[in-house]
């Protein structure tokens, strides 16, 4: 695997460049600390808000944190490398279901429920990842879709999940600022994951999957590794969901929540983090901020997705690098090379 | 970095705009437990989405039944005021409303949802911040157990099912079951485990049982299954869309003495109006008999036919009830406040509700009795087809 | 044994009408490789189309059918119009933003008819007196065989269409090489256009036919069907119009099978299982081409 580094540096246009730090700032220690120093701040704030913000808000806000790690899950595997995914709703309802079995009938901590939920995730999604190594494009989209309705079925019929009847007696484990820490830590690995060198090999299978195998990549790996952390996300996402409405039923992870998830990524802008947070929170809040509208909500909804799409068709923040924008703003350096290339055209 | 382009600019400015009046949302000053002002009720169902045919049809109820009480001037002197949120059928939407029902607008009571599934969870909610919610049409099990606050003014299927088999066995003679379930629904899957041991017990056999889901519309394998068995009767628990296509296509596939047996899920117009002449002689249970009729049932259904142009379906009738349950309860404690009328409600005995009289028990599940054993006549013309009354069951 | 041909008989019936939708959706994913997630509600807007003009003007079967087609066409069009040229013409409009975007052509359209007609089933009312065959043991119904003639047409006149007609071998040139066939002369917008208009006819008369089959119409009617038609069409392989029906029938028979053999409770796992299994042996489906990717 040492030979990935150097090849995918090379061979991939949007790798960021080095950046010029303080040597401090790189040694691991200092970098943990700083990022236990962020959540106890973003648990400070966020208990500090709890009090402050109203329950609806904050309801809002909670849901949008779990969607959150769920899409930069999705982000992973089909913004990042390429791999269109219908069925992300799936690995949601895996973790759910798993979780939610793991502290109501095994009496097992909701930390560890929440961790064997995205484990067990992340061990279908792997199972999944191997028809990707045949399936490209669309069709890896109609398999996704397919493993989503054959789970959807599975958990209908199965006794362990109480089939359609749906799955009840869950605690309320979750309030916002476990959500808001589990969520920043969420963008940080993904933050990191992406910057690392299987994040610039994930992101050459996007660009270009024969040249990322011709420079050494192994494809086949990263593609299940793909799968796998971003099943995990989504599995953990729904421990959490789980655990906030305290019953789960099949339905409720049906092909429209993969749409809706998909949705968010692309509206945010394929491949980006801050894109898909973006989408994320304009997506999770738009159906009540459009609740004004009454009946004619969903048919806004609907036209708004055109209407973006046909106007910002990157997304939202495609094509716009952030750090670079708040770099340029705060004028501490040069403005680097051009992005052109916008998500989406894999394969 | 590429610049925005005008367009580009603008819908982004509409994105900053919604982020910006989601902090902007109103909690609601004006709370509906405060002494004056109108009494405000919340609303949770479905609009859209593939439930919302339960919503807005609780929702034509409720309408009809707050038109009509703050015509009559109020409760307590005060207007009652609907909000009518949309849960689009959805967990997260539902709790989000909820939330803001017991949070900022301050609600009364909670009227809904008709499913089980979202009435689990929003009780939960509206029951740890101590407001009543009443749901008009779940029947699943888990829903009162939530807490004092949570009621439901539905017809329980633990009692009825077993009515509805005892009289098929003893006063009909069928003893060969057909059992179908739509699997993906719960209260069908709940029912079908209600009558297949209600079945077991009477001595009757279960020749067959086939599944469905909600939404399908072919149901030709199924139905060649159930035809090779020829069962004295086909029982489903589910809906009436489905009840009444699986109906059209028994008759097209040339079973013809078999008629259906169903759960009250089969109670609306829709059952003869796309099963057609098939569904004729086919049987349900309800909480009243439109032919029988107290005043109240009859004016209701008349009233609602002015209003709307069309039969009142069951949980029209239900929402409805419920407002007026509440109203009553708040009319005899005098106060719009859930923690002071909860009790006055918990005590409803003998309501004369359009959906069947209705007692609270002491764990506040609804009783009602007698459980009326209903039969579709006249199905050939389905403007003029309706559910005739076939026997009058006491239950306890 | 009579009871195996019954539900084979059922298995073509509902396979047909996968088919049907099947043979829309593999052609304009064959020309513009677009996943049009607003087919199925254009089919749904076919049945809708056609319920209104039997109920309101008695239309018999053949006027429901054709204006049923023609509002689907326009309506084909005018989504084209809306929701996919724009993004076509951009430069930086990725696929998956097309999808997007069909996505909320999608609920806009379902919603649309949400608020004109409500959420209820609806029956379609009977518009020509149905009568049972017998054919060793089986019955088949004019219905069915209705809906299987009707498909088999359909099909032989579009492929027909497509190889022997100066438009469709334009089309074939703009699905092979759409850059090429530009500079060949073909007028791709046009070409496109047509293709969507052939399209959603195709998806008005399916609707129709399933409505008057189903005797149900539902504005979400639209969501599964479209699900099942695009795996048929993949299955068959997609851009492949003998494949659409081949995945069409495959699909319908293995669900009524699944529920013969008394596995009704994982009949909606049947067509997908099977999808992922073919697709994992022959990735391209049944009848497509295999296209070598080429540095």
């Amino acid at each position: 695997m040492s030979t990935v580094d150097n090849s995918v540096s090379g061979a991939v246009p949007g790798a960021p460049a080095p950046r010029r730090q303080p040597a401090w700032l790189k040694l691991w220690p200092v970098q943990a600390l700083l990022f236990l120093a962020l959540l106890v701040a973003v648990w400070a704030v966020t208990e500090a808000l709890n009090l402050v913000i109203p329950a609806y808000q904050g309801q809002i806000l909670l849901f949008t944190g779990i969607n959150v790690i769920i899409t930069l899950g999705l982000n992973l595997i089909t913004g990042v490398t390429g791999q269109l995914s219908l069925g992300h709703a799936a690995f949601m309802a895996i973790g759910a279901y798993a979780a939610a079995i793991c502290t109501v009938s095994l009496h097992l901590p909701f930390a560890l429920a929440l961790l064997l939920g995205g484990l067990v995730a992340a061990l279908f999604g792997v199972v999944l990842g191997f028809p990707t190594l045949r399936l490209s494009g669309d069709y890896l989209a109609i398999a996704t879709l397919g493993f989503a309705e054959i789970v959807r079925v599975v958990n209908t019929n199965l006794k362990i999940t109480n089939g359609a009847i749906g799955y009840y007696g869950i605690q309320k484990r979750v309030d916002l600022p476990l959500v808001a820490m589990l969520a920043v830590a969420a963008v940080a690995a993904m933050a990191w994951l992406e910057n690392s060198r299987n994040g610039r090999a994930m992101r050459s299978v996007r660009e270009d999957e024969i040249a990322a195998t011709a420079s050494g990549v192994n494809t086949t790996f990263y593609k299940i590794q793909a799968f796998a952390v971003g099943a995990f996300f989504a599995g953990v996402g729904g421990g959490l969901y789980a655990h906030t409405t305290t019953f789960i039923q099949p339905t409720d992870f049906g092909f429209l929540k993969s749409v809706e998830q998909l949705s968010m990524v692309v509206l945010g802008g394929m491949g980006s983090i801050a894109g898909t947070v973006l989408g994320t929170i304009v997506l999770t809040a738009a159906p009540e901020l459009l609740r004004f509208m009454s009946n004619y909500r969903m048919l806004v909804y609907g036209a708004t997705l055109i209407v973006l799409m046909i106007f910002r068709p990157g997304g939202l923040l495609g094509g716009v690098d952030l750090r670079d924008a708040v770099r340029r703003a705060l004028m501490l350096g040069r403005s680097r090379t051009v992005r052109t290339s916008v998500g989406g055209d894999g394969q | 970095m590429r610049r925005l382009s005008a367009k580009g600019f603008l819908a982004l400015l509409l994105v900053a705009a919604m982020a910006v009046s989601v902090a902007g949302c109103s909690t609601g000053s004006s709370s509906g437990k405060s002494d004056n002002g109108p009494i405000k009720i919340g609303f949770l169902g479905a609009k859209t989405g593939n439930v919302a045919i339960y919503g807005l049809n609780g929702l034509k109820g409720l309408h009809m039944a707050i038109d009509e009480i703050n015509a009559a001037g109020g409760v307590l002197g005060r207007q009652i005021q609907l909000l009518e949120e949309d849960d689009a059928g959805q967990k997260d939407q539902a709790t989000n409303i909820t939330t803001k029902y017991v949070t900022a607008d301050h609600v009364a009571a909670i009227i809904g949802d008709p499913t089980t599934g979202i009435t689990r969870v929003a009780g939960q909610i509206a029951n740890s911040h101590e407001t009543v919610i009443m749901s008009f049409g779940s029947t699943g099990t888990g829903v009162v157990e939530i807490g004092p606050y949570v009621f439901r003014d539905t017809l329980l299927d633990a009692i009825a099912g077993p009515a509805m088999v005892d009289y098929a066995i003893s006063k009909k003679g069928w003893k060969n079951f057909a059992l179908v379930t739509s699997k993906n629904n719960d209260f069908s899957v709940s029912l079908s485990s209600i009558f297949r041991d209600a079945i077991k017990a009477k001595g009757g056999n279960i020749v067959v049982e086939e599944s469905i889901q909600d939404g399908d519309t072919d149901f030709s394998g199924q139905v060649t299954n159930i035809k090779a068995k020829s069962p004295d009767v086909i029982v489903f628990s589910g809906y009436y869309t489905e009840g009444g296509l699986i109906m059209k296509e028994v008759r097209k596939q040339g079973l013809n003495n078999v008629v259906m047996i169903g759960g009250d899920g089969l109670q609306g117009a829709d059952f003869w109006k796309l099963g057609g002449e098939a569904t004729e002689g086919s049987i349900s249970y309800a909480g009243f008999s439109s032919e029988q009729a107290s005043g109240k049932t009859a004016d209701f259904i008349k009233k609602f036919h002015d209003k709307y142009n069309e039969d009142p379906e069951l949980f029209a009738a239900q929402a409805y009830d419920a407002i007026y349950i509440i109203a009553s309860a708040m009319k005899a404690a005098n106060s719009a406040d859930p923690k002071v009328y909860r009790d006055k409600l918990a005590q409803t005995k003998n309501y004369e509700g359009v959906s069947g009289t209705i007692t609270f028990r002491e764990n506040r599940e609804p009783l009602k009795s007698p459980v009326y054993l209903l039969q579709v006549s006249g199905a050939k013309d389905p403007a003029s087809a309706k559910f005739t009354l076939l026997d009058k069951v006491p239950v306890k | 044994m009579a009871q195996f041909l019954q539900q084979m008989v059922n298995g073509l019936a509902l396979g047909s009408i996968y088919a049907l939708i099947a043979l829309g959706y593999t052609m304009v994913y064959g020309i513009i490789a677009l996943i049009n997630f607003a087919y199925g509600e254009i089919y749904m807007f076919g049945a809708f189309t056609g319920l209104f003009l039997v109920l309101t003007w008695k239309a018999n079967l053949y006027l429901a059918i054709f204006g049923a087609m023609a509002f689907t066409t326009v309506l084909g069009l005018v989504v084209e119009r809306v929701a996919y040229r724009p993004l076509r013409r951009s430069r930086n409009a990725g696929r998956l933003s097309a999808l997007i975007s069909a996505i909320g052509a999608s609920i806009f359209l379902s919603t649309l008819m949400v608020l004109l007609h409500g959420p209820a089933t609806t029956g379609f009312p009977t518009l020509f007196q149905n009568r049972n065959f017998v054919l060793g043991g089986a019955s088949i119904s004019l219905y069915q065989i209705l809906i299987i003639g009707v498909s088999a047409l359909l099909m032989v006149g579009l492929d027909l269409f497509v190889r022997y007609t100066k438009t469709g071998r334009a089309m074939r040139a703009l699905s092979q090489d759409a850059d090429a066939a530009a500079l060949m002369g073909v007028n791709t917008d046009l070409m496109i256009a047509i293709t969507f208009a052939i399209g959603s006819a195709l998806a008005g008369a399916a609707g129709v036919l399933a409505g008057i089959y189903f005797n149900a119409v539902q504005p979400y009617m639209g969501l599964m069907a479209g699900l099942k038609a695009f795996a048929a069409a993949v299955l068959g392989g997609i851009g492949s119009i003998p494949g659409a029906v081949v995945g069409g029938l495959l699909i319908g028979l293995a669900e009524i099978m699944g529920v013969a053999a008394k596995l009704s409770d994982w009949k909606d796992a049947f067509a997908f299982a099977i999808l992922i299994l073919v697709l994992l042996v022959k990735p391209s489906g049944l009848l497509g081409r295999s296209i070598i990717k080429k540095v």
